[in-house]
């Protein structure tokens, strides 16, 4: 090996959000919460942001479900699921302020519409809670933070998450949720306070979607991703296999498979790649524990 | 196989739906019925599989496949199909343009929740009405919660008869481009107003005001088809296929979505549980201690999706279940997708 290269802990240690991003089906949660658990480690106070209304980040941290709450997982570590509608319905109560003009615009046909429909609105608002809890200007109750670790919506390309806020600024003018679109954009585009991690298993459709992402977001962002976190990767067979054990066979395709998949991603990615090993684990605390350390050790 | 002329392919993201639809009608085609596959963001490997590319973007490019029936395959294209849709019921050239325009639909059509569901219905619609195929297979967007793809319909027609539309269809503008104060709407008018005036400004709901104005000559002309579509979903011609994964933490998903299909009366051919991993025979005798270790993690894959296979089909009841092997990579070339394709026949439940 050569320099010593930071691992991706050391990496993101010091960046205020993390938008984890990558295909359905890739780990994203595992790895999100290993990395909120590494960086609770190395002395940050994290919050991991849960977007998929199909909880199961408390699962992986032994915690009970969040439905919305912001739950301690230990005392650097907390942990919420969160629907954008919560935080679109509190950005019009705290504009409007008048509790009986809240619950006409609230209860109206027409807001319903808006929140349910407006281009990139949904997306804006999460990044915009994970905005306000950085910056201390959440509801009550709150813990302060330093690092907010953005599991990012399972389906569709994380493009249209991040995107959201130059789509919103395109939609919507002036106003509070102009204002949001703005912030956020800075944030994401400053490569010292915003890290862009993305995940993916090394398979076809995944390595696909991760080089769609890294192909686009660059220049739609004006800043460098991060770094790619190879999930469930078969390490080289082991000295010792028998060749007439077909499971030796298994594991070599497999593993050929991967690694030609690998290759493709190198190719193509210049910046750091992170591999995480396939477990014979469930999702749980014990498979996050060994994601963490590996996620403190190595990068290549 | 599937005696129905309509086969809907539905699941989570990340199951192989796409592979399993091209599957589907490739042995569709071999059957000897003339037979589409209209897929949803094919991978590149199964376009090459097809031999398709950019030019199958909304239009049925012929597979070369020898087979008794043709076989055709293209990509489905949400936008297109929206703005063909807003074509066939805008009166005239002008109203057309007027809404193709408007920088509300432009954003709309492409990331609006529901739409993209819809627009997928919508294009089998087409389809089912063109009768250029014996037998059409409709692969779907991967969406989180399944149901949005069955709810889009229903949602169009809700939305379509909500509140929102007479609130929106107000000439909320005067002349000037200024909003009217509306006192008709009295307390509720305000407060939108006011929502409106201070929360997103008011660029957004004169686009928005525009693009109802616009689009309400066409009202009637969607709700009727919105019904259609969903009446089309019910009809006895029509059949679902479930592609599921054999993870244990899914089961609740499958059984879910499985549930509200026969909840509305929609009919489920089979549940195609899809990548398991195979079984591995134990082996005996000492063995290196480093292998031994990664012969159990291949062995634990094996046993975990047996595991979860067994359970889910155990839990579906009275569902025909189709288990297909993982594959150590997508069919790349026709051959290998039509073997895949015999495969699923094979397992394919004889009764039905």
């Amino acid at each position: 090996m050569c320099a010593a290269v930071p691992s991706p802990v050391q990496l993101l240690r010091e960046r205020r959000l993390l938008v984890v991003t990558g295909k359905g089906g890739v780990g994203k949660t595992a790895v999100s919460a290993a990395l909120a658990a590494g960086l609770a480690g190395v002395g940050r106070r994290v919050l991991l942001l849960e977007v998929d209304p199909r909880e199961s980040a408390h699962q992986l941290l032994d915690v009970p479900p969040s439905a919305g709450e912001i739950v301690a997982v230990g005392p650097e570590l907390f942990l919420q699921n969160l629907s954008p509608r919560r935080v679109i319905d509190e950005v019009v109560r705290e504009r409007l302020r008048l509790e009986v003009l809240v619950r006409r615009v609230l209860a109206s046909p027409v807001y319903e519409h808006f929140a349910g429909g407006a281009p990139g609105l949904k997306e804006l608002a999460l990044l915009g809670h994970a905005w306000r809890v950085l910056h201390g200007r959440a509801a009550a109750g709150t813990p302060r933070v330093d690092t907010v670790v953005l599991d990012a919506p399972a389906t569709g390309h994380g493009v249209s998450l991040l995107r959201a806020p130059s789509l919103v600024a395109d939609v919507i003018r002036s106003g509070p949720f102009a204002r949001m679109a703005q912030d956020i954009s800075a944030l994401i585009g400053e490569a010292t306070r915003c890290g862009v991690v993305v995940v993916t298993t090394l398979h076809e459709m995944p390595v696909q979607e991760a080089l769609e992402l890294l192909g686009t977001l660059p220049s739609l962002l004006h800043r460098p991703l991060d770094v790619v976190v190879a999930n469930a990767v078969l390490p080289p067979r082991a000295e010792g296999a028998e060749e007439s054990d077909p499971a030796a066979e298994t594991w070599q395709r497999l593993r050929g498979a991967q690694q030609r998949e690998l290759a493709r991603l190198r190719g193509r990615w210049g910046g750091p790649v992170v591999s995480l090993p396939l477990l014979a684990e469930q999702p749980g605390r014990p498979l996050v524990e060994v994601l963490r350390r590996r996620l403190e050790e190595e990068a290549q | 196989m599937i005696a129905e002329p309509l086969v809907v392919v539905v699941g989570a993201g990340g199951v192989g739906k796409t592979t399993v639809a091209a599957a589907l009608a490739v042995a569709s085609a071999r059957s000897g019925e003339d037979t589409l596959v209209e897929t949803f963001d094919p991978s590149r490997r199964l376009k090459d599989a097809l031999g398709v590319g950019e030019v199958a973007r909304d239009r049925p490019v012929a597979v070369q496949l020898s087979a008794p029936g043709q076989l055709a395959a293209s990509v489905l294209d949400a936008k297109g199909t929206f703005d063909r849709l807003v074509a066939r019921y805008a009166g005239d050239e002008a109203a057309r343009r007027r809404i193709l325009d408007n920088r509300f639909y432009r954003h709309l059509s492409g990331s609006l929740a529901g739409v993209l569901e819809y627009m997928a219905v919508e294009r089998l619609f087409e389809l089912a009405s063109e009768g250029c195929f014996a037998r059409v297979v409709l692969d779907t967007p991967p969406t989180a919660q399944a149901l949005d793809f069955l709810d889009a319909p229903r949602r169009i027609v809700d939305f379509l008869d909500s509140g929102a539309l007479r609130v929106a269809l107000k000439p909320w503008f005067d002349e000037r481009g200024r909003l009217k104060p509306t006192r008709r709407l009295g307390v509720l008018g305000r407060g939108v107003e006011a929502f409106f005036d201070t929360v997103v400004g008011l660029d957004l709901l004169k686009d928005m005001a525009e693009f109802f104005q616009a689009i309400a000559p066409l009202f009637d002309g969607f709700r009727q088809r919105a019904l259609a579509v969903e009446e089309l979903l019910r009809r006895r011609q029509t059949v679902f296929v479930l592609v599921a994964s054999p993870a244990e933490q899914r089961i609740p998903d499958t059984l879910f979505f499985a549930r509200k299909l026969a909840e509305r009366r929609l009919r489920l051919a089979a549940v195609v549980i899809n990548r398991i991993h195979p079984p591995l025979p134990s082996r005996r005798g000492r063995l290196a201690m480093a292998w031994a270790e990664q012969r159990r993690l291949l062995a634990w894959l094996g046993e975990r999706d047996a595991r979860g296979a067994a359970a889910l089909k155990a839990l579906l009841g009275q569902v025909p279940v189709v288990k297909l092997p993982m594959l150590e990579q997508e069919p790349a070339s026709l051959a290998a997708l039509e073997r895949f394709a015999r495969l699923l026949a094979k397992r394919w439940p004889a009764t039905r």
